[in-house]
This record gives structure tokens, sequence and C-alpha cells, in this order.
């Protein structure tokens, strides 16, 4: 079953269009990691799924549910939209009062349960506005997390937090994913998507401009085998002359051919065996920073 | 309703720790202990003839230190100050949530957006009326400690009564504020409102057609008026219909307007 599922989202804030015809399935236990720049859409998206702003067209599609006034399954979901905010003169533990009573959720332990699950115990009784901006974040995740929702929609979960607090949320996120819940999140830190999601979307200027999963990205990511020899001239004629797409760089000579990225120890016989001294070789597979800068450019292009 | 006394103890929660309430609580005690100060110096000569400028004052509201005066002090202050300090008071039940961005938080829960505005409005109440009460007891103890003259328990019912039914005129007028907290997002809307009708009740009320503008009908219901023309059923009237369209404007905008922050 699909737990989001939109179709032909159209947002309009007159006269620009926030969101053009957003179509998107995000099954059980995926982690769905959604990218843009600043004011790509990202966030009247997250919005529109949680039901804070309406679509001027299209439809939304929870749990198979649709999305309108009769939808019952809050509870199932758990979301943390931009920067996390608390009752700044209210304890963590307070705070999390607070939203216990508006969950109508009973189990007191709950709140105990969170707290350590986030490391918050040492701050339980600081009120937010004295938390550091990590804790902030662990407390917006708390809030997110204290009632075990099926799908948790996160808008960029790890700002603010520490190298170790991403690990930390990291692990977190994969834990939940692997227990079956579903987690749709945004992120300027794209390297962080990588590590997590099991696929992807970018969003520009409020158009979907693609849809991958892992294995896609993968397939579709810029990899060479880069050279550094005592003659890089000469030994990128070499190996143009073996059949090799071989470029000269900026210091290095660049083989994008297939069998280079995935035999570069042919390579490296090739020019060892023709009198070259191989200083450096390496496999370089392009990042998702940089799929999606040429993704975007590519369309911007267009 | 369980849901409801849910939302109600999580807007009880954020009065924790709140100055808010300390705050309305010592603006809103300056007239008991002004009317304090008036009985003081209409019982002592001596005192009134230093405090000329008091003394004067009094005169021409004709005040007599005793137990009518007191009251009619108090549910004289009422009917001006409740529409300043309840009107602060729903600014920031309903504005804070802007103000603290807390908002967004409140929106995609099981408990529904009108319940959530029930409460507050519920809690809102609570608070208004507990200022009211901290208010006359306050009057009241300072009336004790003075000893005046002319207490007795059917002439205090009836100063109670007057003093409550100005305090529930007031309260009604807090639903446009409400909205207006919402609507701006945030306090200074609903603030600058307050003090608007605060200024137009003295300019209309001035002009003698105070019974038809609701924000100076508690004041004259709380006798304030003098020679004005007298309330009318009209008067209530327009008090409930500004309450009915101020509570519904605000479930209506709070149900269906867009959270783009």
């Amino acid at each position: 079953m699909n737990i989001i599922e939109t179709a032909n989202i159209t947002k309009r804030f007159k006269p620009l269009t926030a969101l053009d015809n957003i179509s998107i399935r995000v099954g059980e236990g995926e982690i769905y990691g959604f990218l843009g720049l600043n004011g790509a859409g990202k966030t009247t998206l997250i919005r529109i799924l949680l039901g804070m702003v309406t679509p001027t067209a299209g439809a939304v599609k929870l749990f198979g549910k649709s999305l309108d006034k009769r939808f019952d399954r809050w509870n199932s979901i758990g979301y943390l939209v931009e920067t996390p905010c608390a009752y700044p003169n209210l304890s963590v533990v307070e705070n999390l009062h607070v939203y216990h009573s508006l969950r109508q959720l009973t189990d007191k332990k709950l709140i105990a349960n969170i707290i350590e699950r986030l490391n918050l115990a040492h701050y339980a009784d600081t009120k937010a506005k004295h938390l550091s901006l990590g804790n902030q974040q662990r407390l917006g995740l708390a809030k997110a997390l204290m009632h075990s929702p099926k799908l948790l929609i996160l808008d960029e979960p790890v700002n603010g937090l520490d190298p170790e607090g991403i690990v930390e949320i990291r692990g977190l996120l994969k834990e939940l994913s692997a227990s079956g819940t579903t987690v749709f999140l945004s992120s300027h830190i794209l390297g962080e998507i990588s590590k997590l999601a099991s696929r992807i979307a970018i969003i520009h200027y409020g158009k979907l401009l693609d849809e991958l999963n892992a294995d896609e990205l993968h397939e579709r990511l810029i990899k060479k085998t880069l050279v550094k020899t005592n003659d890089n001239k000469r030994a990128a004629a070499c190996l143009n002359a073996a059949q090799y797409h071989a470029a000269l760089g900026d210091g290095e000579i660049a083989v994008s051919d297939k069998k280079a990225v995935e035999k570069p120890e042919e390579v490296a016989k090739r020019l060892v065996e023709n009198g070259f001294s191989v200083k450096q070789l390496y496999v370089f597979t392009e990042n998702l920073e940089q799929y999606f800068l040429r993704t975007i450019r590519g369309k911007e292009n267009v | 309703m369980c849901n409801l006394l849910l939302a109600l103890r999580a807007e009880l929660i954020k009065f924790k720790h709140s100055k808010v309430f300390l705050i309305s609580a010592i603006a809103f005690a300056l007239v008991p202990v002004m009317s304090g100060v008036f009985m003081l110096v209409m019982r002592h000569s001596a005192a009134a003839a230093k405090a000329s400028l008091l003394s004067a004052k009094m005169e021409m509201m004709s005040v007599s230190a005793d137990w009518d005066a007191l009251f009619m002090i108090l549910t004289q202050g009422m009917g001006v100050g409740g529409i300043m300090v309840f009107g602060f008071t729903a600014s920031w039940i309903f504005g804070r949530e802007y103000s603290d961005s807390t908002v967004k938080d409140l929106l995609s829960l099981p408990t529904s957006r009108a319940t959530i505005l029930n409460a507050k409005y519920i809690a809102c109440f609570l608070w208004s009326i507990a200022l009211a009460i901290v208010n006359v007891g306050l009057g009241v103890a300072i009336g004790l400690l003075l000893q005046l003259p002319g207490f007795d328990g059917e002439h205090a019912f009836a100063c109670l009564r007057g003093y409550f039914s100005t305090t529930f005129l007031t309260l009604l007028l807090g639903t446009p504020v409400a909205f207006l907290a919402i609507w701006g997002k945030g306090y200074l809307s609903p603030l600058a409102f307050v003090a608007l009708t605060l200024v137009f009740s003295q300019i209309i009320a001035a002009v003698g057609y105070g019974q038809y503008f609701p924000w100076a009908v508690p004041a004259l219901h709380s006798g304030i008026g003098g020679e004005q023309p007298p309330l009318n059923n009209l008067s209530y009237l327009t008090v409930a219909a500004v309450a009915v369209a101020g509570y519904y404007a605000s479930i209506f905008y709070w149900k269906h307007t867009d959270y783009q922050k």
C-alpha cells in the first residue's frame, strides 16, 4: 500500500506557482528524500501533506485515505516542519505533556521513553528557551516520535545537530524504517539524504524533475577513472590509441569508459607497459550534491 | 467532551511559569488599591486637604467613604479596565502560538482545530474570571481593613451582581480580540484593536451614542455614564452580536486558512 500518494498537486500563490502537478507515491517502510533549493516548493508540499495548506488543484491520500475533513489517522503521523519550536517557558517534559494531551495519549511512559531514546534525560527539566539548537531539534523530534507514528514527515531533521547527533538520528531513522515506519524527509544536506534515502525526488521551481531509487541513482551518477602520470599528455594519447576515451583535465587524465571504471587496473597496466609512471589512479563517483546540481542546471539549460 | 478536557489541560500546562497572569493581576489590582486610597483620603480630612486634586476628583464623582462607593469604583474599573486587561489576556492566549511559532504543531493532530480553539476560549474565560475574583477579593479586603461602613449581605449581593454582570459583558467582547490575534498572527493587531476600542468608546459615549457601541456598553452598564442615555435591549444585543461574530470568525479562520509560516 502507498502510504503517501499525491495526484497532480498544484499550489498557486498568485502570481507564483509554488507546486506544479506534483504526483508522488511513497510505499510502506521507504525513506523518501525530497531535494530542492530554497523556495523550490519542498515545505509547501510538506504542509499540504499535513493539511496545513490546501492545494489549488490535485488530491492527497495518506494510508489510502483522502486527506479531507474526515481524515482520522493523525496519530499515525509524526512531523517536524522547518525550525523546531516549543513553548519557551515550559521544560522539555512540560512541552511533551502538552502534545501528550493533544494527541489524546494515555500511556504516561511514552514521555519518559522518548526522552530516554533521544538522549534528552539530562535536559528533561530545562526550559525550552535554554536549550541549544541541537537539543531543540531533539525536542522537535521527540514530539514527532513520541506516539510511534507509522509515517514520519521531517523537514530538515538534522539541522543544528552536531556530528554525533547526526549519526544518532540517522541510525534512529534507519531503525524506524526497518520496523516499517515510512519516512518522508527533505534536507539541504544532500550527503545525509544519500546515506538514508531509499528513493529520492528532485523538485525545482515547483516542478518534479526527477524521481529515482537508490539503484537508479547509482546508475545515473557519473563515474570515471582519474589518473596522474609522469607525462599526462602522452599517456592520454596512449589510452586513446587503446580505444579508451581519455581526456586531459586539471593535472590528471579522466577516463570515462565503463571498462575503465570497472577495471581500473587494466588502465594502470596499459600505462606501465608503455613506459609511463602512474603516480595516482582512482575511480571518481559523482556524489548526490553534484548529481542534484547537474540535474537542475540541465533543466535550466533546456 | 473528553477531547475538550484534554485540550484544556494542554492549555493550562502552558500557563505554568507564565508571568502574564501575575502581570495582569497586578495591573488589575491598581483599581482596588486606588479605591482604597480614595476611601482613606475621604475619611481623613487632613489627608484630603493635602491631596486636594484627589479630593476634588472624588467630590466630582460624588464618592463617599463606604462600601457602595468602593463597589462602584470596582465595577466601573471593570467596565473600562476589563476591556484592556481581558483584551491583553486574549491577545496572549491566542497570539502566543504565532509569536512562539508553535501554531504549526497544533494543526495536524487527532484533537480537532475547533476543539483546540474552544479550549483556548475556556482557558481565557477561566483566567479572566480568576482575575475578576482576585480583583474583587482585594477590594473587599481593603474595605474590611479600612472598616468601611454600610456593609450588609443583601446589599453586598446586589453590588457583586453588578460587578460580575459587568465582568460578563466585558468578557463577551474578547472574541473579536481572539479573532484578530489569529488573523494578525500575533499580539500586535489585537492590542492595537483594544486600544482603538477604548478611544472610540470615549468619543462615541461623549457624543451620546455609547449605548449602541458594544465596547462602551460594559462601562455604561457599570454606571460610569452619569447623564448618558440609558442602555436598552439593543445595547446588550450589539454586545452579544459582536461576541458571536468574533467567535465564529475565529473558528472559521483557524480551521480554513493556509498556514504558510
